[in-house]
């Protein structure tokens, strides 16, 4: 059992990174995202009775690998493609497997910046990457 | 209950049954989502029958619900504590006129049973169902979609006229020319203003001999180039096609390894001919490019047109016919169809179609004319069907996975066919029919002024709610 990273820490990226570049469903599921566009994401998570203030993930991702991972200030990154952005207690639902990513987008539930076909189109990729956040040892603020 | 069937009884010649005489077939479908009944089933002998009915449901305040063959899916062909009529009692063949190439049938005839009788005059409806054991009725209120769309249209399509009985108690004679709002709101109307009665659908001679080229291809956007010059060259009579896994082994999915496919295209060609003037083959496929040919096989037509039955009654024997049917089918805008199939087919585990199939099915959008029948804007289209028969322990845990698959064929701007599994939120209903909302809102009004008819799915009328999945 691995020692839980609280969410929001820099060590928390550093183990999504890890966790991504060591997954081979990312790295199939993805092996075409980010060519020929910009695939880098950058996910909002929206302060919510849990999260105290709101925190900005980006990942720079392309071919299955990913680049970089850091929390980031601001709700806009010029260096991201997409931007996926909710609640943070939908965050923890999708990353507790109790709603699909894909629903959530396509409910418009999560909104999402960027081009949503290209997204749509590698629901594969999306899955497999909300599997890899799932999957770091994670300490969750506890809601207030 | 018995003085209702009594009553509901002498006003009518058909059979009227309650209680323990509904057999429990008729409280659901072949969904096996939705489970629901009836206070009254009646078997109608014919239109008087129906017209009564409607009367007595409107006395009474009763909804009254139509069933054909019950293989819809969503809150269709059942009835909660209403009458549920049963059409197939209503299933004879009236009239064939040879010359004017037309039949008149009751709506509860089977397009199977049509079929056999049309046979011996080497005659056929232009457009058939896959699975003929469905009634005229049900699918014209849906549309009617099949191998031969892509010429004909849908069934719809093919109608000269209908006798109607609204909800308002009227039997109105109605066609393209004639009553052409009520005609138009009756074809792929999901039975909401009025009950089809008679119907005069049109034919065609048919050849005796069908030849069926047993196309593969390993690439979508190869095959898509191929089914779009077969429609464009006039060449065929009926084009089916279909997505169709190769499994390679597992795979990890959200963690869980699952077994997933390399997917390829098989696409059918067929041209009917006669036996005196075979066809020429390399003719016929000069300019198809599929991976291989793997099999070409003559079939007397009529045998072609039930194709499918030796596999629907696999299923039968089988036993996934009795499992929960949640089938999601979209019509696709050619461009996003290959963006669809990369999106969902992938994490598709094969296993799912044990008992179920994938469709892809070319058409022209153009060849339509219902205004119903909603597609998306474009001369090319793509049927597009996801097909499983889910156990029913395993249908919380797909359910999700055939919700995103529906939402996404509508954000790649696809429009649902409505025979399968639908549930849309008002919203998502308006955005369906688009422009065409408020007229149907209206003829819903203007026909079944009390709402009666066939409530819980399309919630066109605000005072009935609509029904929520039992399984």
């Amino acid at each position: 059992m691995r020692d839980r990273i609280p969410f929001g820490d820099p060590s928390w990226c550093a183990a999504l990174q890890s966790e991504i570049n060591a997954s081979s469903e990312y790295r199939n599921a993805a092996a075409k995202w980010g060519v020929g566009f910009n695939g880098n994401l950058l996910f909002g998570f929206e302060a919510d009775a849990s999260l105290p203030a709101p925190l900005h993930l980006l990942l720079g991702l392309a071919e299955g690998r990913c680049t970089r991972a850091e929390f980031v200030p601001g709700s806009k990154h010029p260096e991201a493609g997409f931007t996926l952005r909710a609640p943070f207690a939908l965050w923890r639902e999708i990353l507790e497997r109790r709603t699909l990513a894909a629903t959530a987008i396509l409910t418009g539930k999560m909104k999402v910046e960027g081009d949503k076909l290209t997204l749509l189109k590698h629901a594969g990729a999306s899955r497999a990457l909300i599997h890899c956040v799932a999957s770091v040892p994670t300490e969750f603020p506890p809601a207030r | 209950m018995t003085a209702l069937k009594n009553e509901l009884q002498g006003k009518v010649a058909g059979s009227v049954r309650a209680g323990a005489e509904v057999s429990p077939a008729e409280t659901t479908n072949f969904g096996h989502l939705f489970h629901s009944t009836p206070r009254l089933v009646l078997e109608p002998r014919g239109a008087d029958d129906v017209t009564a009915a409607i009367g007595f449901a409107r006395a009474k305040g009763l909804t009254l619900a139509t069933r054909g063959a019950g293989h819809s899916q969503s809150h269709v062909g059942i009835s909660d504590g209403g009458i549920l009529l049963s059409m197939v009692s209503m299933g004879r063949v009236l009239r064939v006129d040879p010359d004017a190439l037309t039949v008149d049938v009751e709506a509860g005839i089977t397009w199977g049973d049509l079929l056999r009788h049309l046979e011996p005059l080497g005659l056929a409806p232009p457009v058939l169902t896959n699975n003929l054991n469905v009634t005229v009725g049900g699918t014209l209120s849906i549309a009617g979609i099949g191998v031969a769309s892509f010429r004909h249209g849908t069934q719809g399509d093919q109608v000269v006229e209908i006798d109607v009985a609204t909800g308002s108690g009227d039997l109105v004679t109605c066609g393209p020319e004639r009553e052409p709002d009520l005609f138009w709101s009756v074809i792929a109307g999901l039975g909401q203003v009025g009950i089809v009665t008679r119907a005069r659908l049109r034919l065609r001679r048919v050849k005796p001999m069908t030849r069926t080229y047993y196309l593969l291809y390993d690439d979508v956007r190869r095959f898509m180039e191929d089914a779009r010059q077969a429609m464009d060259s006039n060449r065929w009579d009926h084009l089916e096609s279909w997505a169709s896994p190769s499994p390679q082994g597992t795979k990890p999915v959200n963690g869980r390894r699952q077994v997933f496919a390399r997917w390829f295209y098989p696409f059918h060609p067929t041209v009917e001919f006669d036996p005196q003037s075979p066809p020429d083959d390399r003719a016929l496929l000069d300019g198809l490019r599929p991976s291989e040919q793997l099999y070409v096989d003559d079939l007397p037509t009529y045998e072609f047109f039930a194709r499918l039955t030796p596999v629907f009654d696999l299923w039968k024997r089988g036993g996934t016919w009795e499992h929960v049917h949640a089938w999601t089918e979209s019509v696709m805008p050619w461009e996003t169809t290959p963006d669809l199939l990369d999106a969902i087919l992938p994490d598709l585990p094969p296993s799912i179609l044990v008992g179920g199939h994938i469709l892809l099915w070319p058409a022209k959008g153009t060849t339509s004319r219902s205004r119903l029948f909603m597609r998306p804007a474009g001369e090319d289209l793509m049927g597009f069907g996801v097909l499983p028969a889910i156990p029913p322990q395993f249908w919380a845990d797909a359910k999700p996975m055939v919700d995103v698959v529906s939402r996404l064929s509508i954000a790649m701007g696809g429009k649902r066919y409505l025979s399968g599994f639908v549930e849309f939120t008002d919203a998502e209903w308006r955005e369906h029919f688009g422009p065409m909302w408020e007229p149907f809102v209206q003829a819903k009004r203007r026909w079944d002024p009390d709402g009666i008819l066939n409530p819980g799915f399309v919630p066109l009328d605000a005072r009935r709610a609509v029904a929520q999945p039992t399984a």
